[in-house]
């Protein structure tokens, strides 16, 4: 039933359609001139038009900035990602005051140089190299400012102090994550990705004595100001490993390890004292990666040394977890 | 050369060497694969935005199975995104906008009677077509069109364990690819040696309206990196289907131990990217190219800065063949080829910038008449201005890190490629419409097409850079999964709302573009008083475009309001007067 | 089109038809580039078989030089041209036999005693191989022509496209094999 209605519907809508467009010609016809010929009243309005919707379009992006700025990301958990959103704050100060500007120009300059009358007249004007000059000088002496900034920041965070940093194993599948803690020895096990199956989902080769104590986990628990260096893994296809709150991202690739450091600032406890009880921190999968890619994730939780000690060692070695299962 | 008396419909209308038939062809089965591309996205943006809702559309097109109960299926979204994507770049804005626009506006502008081999020509068309029905084929078989998004990424893209588009999907994704690329290579061999050899007396280079000069850049990025994503496919392909290890590499699925070792994916993101990237301005600049003429008829004024427009051209051109890796910074790549490929990245807004300065001084003490034509040019300058601030952020490795295939990035390619470029796809329709049929395009029809266009895609784009500040990957069915994802469901409303308004109102571009053809008012020889070549030919359409002699031209295409004559244009086949200078 | 101008337009077509062609292989080089600079990247050594059929491709251009010249100087070149397209099908033959010795040496294309390095190796010459064959067709049609006298002193583009094609292919193979020979 709904379906003739909308046909029916449809159809009246293309005869309407039709009919105005006849209705409109015809009086063309009757004024003796094509009605499709823009005149100077058409030129008025669509001028008047752009600049009420050019600086409605305006108004609404400062609306947006204002209504939803709440639901944006909180500022950095991490000391690189300090670095980051101060990067972007001046880089945005900066694209915003351009898009602004440049848009009043030309909304300015629709609606003042409209034809109005048949007497208005273009002024020839081919080139000016003075002013050409200018204007590809200043972007560049302003972009040579924006790429060494962004340079200066891209390498901090890329060859950030590795030393001190403890080593965890973040490792991706389809459709979950898991994590790899080193264990007494401060040494991650080998692995191939052969012995991938049953309880050794990590493909970790238990005849490497440093294997023996490592902790695999669901969670990823990191100590407050204390640098971590993630291995990053993946068993099967492309994975991306996107902790937005700490300004990291890193993708993992089957057949590679890549890696990232950084320190985190915030404990989870402060974090939902600002943002909410509901806080979490997430890893999430930010490389499309199949069916349940929107739902690859796993909770992050930074927490004081004392409690990281307690939480790591009331997780099960590798050993213990082998051998529960032979 | 008036032959068309005997000629047959087949020779007519299908197998036509005509450059002018040719142009139509790609124009109408572009607009049919847009209409299809955008109703994907409506379709699974109802899902964005009221996540696991019942849908009686959604069950209607896509059927019981991906559709159970009129809820889109996961799988199925993955698909209608990727095979969305593929056809708006590939079909509508490279084959769409450039196999028009070449086509019809080469032979016309540089004065030549055709193409140099209007066989070659029609050989493009017909393997894009063939292409068009491949891809189409893709989206009935059993297991689903491709899945792996319109990069396909290998080893996603290569393993039908991973996600069952990658089977035969996948397959005929990659076949309809191959022709879409044999298609383009010859498409673009002809338009270089067309605009090099065939041009009229008098027409140098210099004297080339600025269209001719993008479409003439855009056959050479073409002619040159489709290569390499023909030799990338080559390689999938093996890995596919002979089991060679090209991309993949040590690999556990679905409980099953490959054998491939030693491969690389990163090798596949390197090849795709190094066509990928031009691929953008492939998309981008035939819409400069139309804009430039647009702007500078409508103003009555020359096109600011000729010279620097070409040259600006060019440095985009060259550009984008040393920027690929910025869509790959996070990959895990040597900190130092980061760092080269951002600054190799922002050098490319110079000549943006420059191009933007000079559009609006050719506004600046104009005479601007509000054409459709010109709207969407406007819109186009708007566009390219917003778009292309946004990827000063995401050109900065270090800003990169967080936005990285966020909706941010969404977002910023949409207007700056998709935008700008279907806006320049119809300021080029409309403008030249009188001289694709000999009638005129409805007016009031493309002042509202244009203004619900306008508003409703900045709606549904503007709003999803703030989702991808909020963190929101691309890519996700779903944003339900997170917690921290609950409050941008009332923006993922308003970006839907948007983006069926936006799509209803393209129903009004076409009706205008079908009913004008048959029943639009006569055009008259030159509707918009334009100085270039095309505007000099008859109204019918013949085969070798004049009648006689073929015109010479005796003046650069932009003497708009000169001094000293009494018409506000003098076209490009008037000699110059007595101690007048050219420009 | 006056014939001038049909020279020079369809010798444009094939150049930067050529250009193209040297991209996708461009790519598939680069590809080997990227891949041996990795870990676990193992050299092999090349048969001997492509060394002649480096040899016969020359000899192959030479004789299509050599029928320029002649119908240049008016006389039927269609003798030249057999001997090219002979050269040609050498060179093919040359191709099959290198592949059989690599597959006795145990470097195979997939599976077991396949490396990323010796597919590479396969997929290039075979894509070479390819546009070979697309010589020999244009060998072909331009032996059959000039055996039914469609050549002249004045026009001769057909011959000239040939072998610009071919010698392009020649190069080609120069550069793949040196590549091969020191990369692979
Ligand atoms: C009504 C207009 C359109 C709407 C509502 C729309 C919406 C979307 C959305 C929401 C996505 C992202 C989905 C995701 O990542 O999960 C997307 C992807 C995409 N769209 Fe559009 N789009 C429109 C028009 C266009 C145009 C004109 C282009 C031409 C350039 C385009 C090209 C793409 C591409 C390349 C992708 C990426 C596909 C992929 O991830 O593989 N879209 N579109
Ligand atoms: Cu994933
Ligand atoms: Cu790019």
């Amino acid at each position: 039933m709904t379906n003739v209605f909308i046909v029916v519907i449809s159809f009246l809508l293309v005869v309407t359609l039709v009919q105005l467009v006849r209705v409109g010609q015809l009086l063309g016809d009757i004024r003796k001139k094509d009605f499709n010929i823009v005149t100077e009243s058409d030129n008025k309005r669509q001028s008047f038009l752009m600049l009420i919707v050019g600086l409605t379009f305006l108004t609404s992006c400062v609306w947006q900035y204002f209504a939803w700025n709440p639901l944006l990301l909180p500022s950095a958990s991490s000391e690189h990602g300090v670095i980051i959103d101060e990067l972007m704050r001046f880089t945005m100060i900066l694209i915003i005051s351009v898009f602004f500007l440049l848009h009043l120009f030309l909304f300015y300059f629709l609606h003042k140089y409209k034809k109005s009358s048949d007497k208005h007249k273009a002024y020839y004007y081919t080139h000016n190299n003075k002013l050409e000059f200018i204007w590809t000088i200043v972007p560049a002496i302003i972009l040579t400012g924006v790429i060494l900034y962004g340079l200066n920041v891209w390498d901090r965070i890329t060859n950030a102090d590795t030393s001190e940093a403890s080593v965890i194993e973040v490792y991706g599948k389809q459709f979950g994550w898991s994590a790899r803690y080193p264990g007494e020895d401060q040494k991650l096990g080998s692995y191939d990705y052969k012995l991938v199956g049953g309880a050794n989902a990590l493909g970790i080769d238990i005849d490497d004595e440093n294997s023996l104590d490592d902790k695999v986990t669901r969670e990823l628990h990191l100590v407050e100001g204390k640098p971590v260096l993630l291995k990053l893994r993946s068993q099967d296809i492309i994975h991306s490993a996107f902790m937005p709150h700490f300004r990291v991202q890193m993708n993992c690739v089957p057949g590679m390890t890549t890696q990232f450091t950084f320190t985190p600032t915030k404990t989870t406890k402060e974090m939902k004292m600002l943002e909410g009880d509901d806080f979490e921190y997430v890893l999430l999968c930010n490389k499309i990666c199949g069916v349940a890619h929107y739902n690859m994730q796993m909770k992050v939780v930074v927490e004081t040394q004392e409690e990281y000690d307690a939480w790591l060692l009331k997780q099960n070695t590798l050993s213990e977890k082998l051998l529960t299962q032979k | 050369m008036s032959d068309h008396h005997n000629e047959t419909f087949l020779s007519k209308y299908i197998f036509s060497l005509d450059h002018k038939m040719i142009a139509k062809q790609f124009l109408i089965t572009g607009m049919f694969m847009g209409v299809v591309g955008m109703l994907m996205s409506i379709l699974f943006r109802l899902q964005l935005s009221n996540p696991g809702e019942s849908f009686a559309v959604l069950e209607w097109f896509l059927g019981e199975k991906w559709a159970p109960g009129g809820v889109l299926d996961p799988n199925m979204y993955l698909a209608l995104v990727t095979m969305h994507g593929t056809i708006l770049i590939f079909w509508v804005l490279t084959a769409g906008l450039t196999g028009t626009f070449a086509n019809f506006l080469i032979p016309l502008q540089i004065g030549a009677r055709d193409m140099a081999s209007g066989f070659i020509n029609m050989l493009s068309y017909w393997f894009f077509f063939a292409a068009t029905v491949v891809l189409l084929t893709s989206l009935f078989v059993e297991t689903g069109p491709a899945a792996a998004g319109w990069t396909i990424y290998p080893p996603l893209s290569a393993l039908p364990q991973a996600i069952p588009g990658s089977g035969l999907g996948q397959d005929l994704w990659l076949i309809a690819m191959t022709l879409f690329i044999v298609s383009s290579l010859l498409g673009g061999l002809n338009y270089i040696v067309t605009i090099l050899n065939l041009r009229t007396k008098g027409m140098s280079m210099t004297r080339l309206p600025l269209v001719m000069w993008a479409l003439f850049i855009v056959a050479i990025l073409g002619v040159l990196s489709f290569p390499v994503l023909l030799s990338a496919s080559l390689l999938l392909v093996f890995d596919r289907t002979f089991g060679t290890s090209f991309y993949l590499s040590d690999i556990v699925i679905a409980g099953e131990a490959l054998h491939h070792t030693g491969g690389s994916p990163i090798l596949f993101e390197h090849l795709f990217w190094f066509l990928g990237h031009p691929e953008v301005y492939i998309i981008l600049l035939p819409a400069l190219g139309i804009v430039s003429e647009v702007i500078s008829v409508n103003s009555r004024k020359p096109i600011f800065g000729y010279k620097a427009m070409v040259i600006s051209l060019m440095a985009i051109a060259f550009l984008s063949f040393i920027v690929w890796g910025h869509h790959m910074f996070i990959t895990g790549m040597d900190p130092f080829l980061g760092s080269v490929f951002t600054f190799t990245t922002l050098l490319i807004a110079i000549p943006s910038a420059v191009k933007v300065f000079n559009y609006l001084a050719t506004l600046w003490r104009g005479s601007i008449r509000f054409t459709p034509a010109m709207l969407f040019a406007i819109g186009f300058v708007s566009t390219f201005i917003t778009g292309g601030l946004t990827g000063i952020v995401l050109g900065d490795s270090a800003l990169d890190i967080n936005v990285h295939d966020t909706y941010f990035v969404v977002g910023h390619f949409h207007i700056v490629m998709g935008l700008s470029a279907i806006y320049g796809m119809f300021a080029g329709v409309y403008h030249w419409f009188p001289k694709m049929y000999g009638k005129m395009m409805n007016k009031k029809l493309g002042y509202i097409h244009f203004w619900v266009t306008f508003i409703s895609a900045y709606g549904v784009f503007f709003p999803m850079h703030f989702l991808g500040l909020a963190g929101l990957p691309r890519r996700y069915y779903s944003n339900t999964a997170f917690p921290m994802f609950e409050g941008l469901t009332n923006i993922n409303e308003i970006i839907t709302f948007f983006a069926i308004v936006g799509g209803i109102v393209q129903v009004l571009f076409i009706f205008n573009f079908f009913y004008s053809i048959f029943y639009g008012t006569k055009a008259s020889k030159n509707p918009w008083g334009s100085t270039t070549l095309e505007w000099t030919t008859p109204i019918e359409r013949i085969h070798g475009n004049w009648p006689g002699e073929i015109p010479t031209v005796k003046r650069w295409a932009y003497d708009y309001s000169k001094p000293g004559y009494d018409i506000d244009f003098v076209p490009q086949t008037e000699s110059l007067k007595e101690g007048e200078e050219e420009h | 089109m006056d014939l001038n101008l049909k020279n020079t337009t369809y010798k444009q077509l094939l150049w930067i038809g050529m250009a193209s062609i040297t991209l996708f292989f461009a790519g598939l080089t680069s590809a080997v580039i990227v891949r041996s600079s990795e870990s676990g990247w193992q050299d092999i050594s090349m048969p001997k078989y492509f060394w002649y059929s480096t040899l016969v491709i020359i000899l192959g251009s030479i004789f299509l030089i050599i029928s320029k010249k002649t119908v240049k100087s008016g006389k039927n070149p269609a003798d030249y041209i057999f001997l090219s397209f002979v050269c040609g099908v050498t060179f093919a033959i040359f191709q099959f036999k290198g592949w059989s010795s690599l597959v006795e040496q145990g470097k195979f294309f997939v599976g077991e005693g396949s490396s990323p390095a010796s597919s590479f190796l396969y997929v290039i010459t075979f894509a070479h191989l390819i546009h070979v064959i697309g010589g020999l067709i244009s060998i072909f049609v331009t032996y059959t022509k000039s055996v039914n006298l469609k050549y002249s002193k004045e026009n001769y583009l057909g011959i000239e496209l040939t072998s610009i094609y071919w010698h392009f292919l020649d190069i080609l193979w120069i550069y793949l094999f040196a590549f091969l020979l020191y990369i692979i």
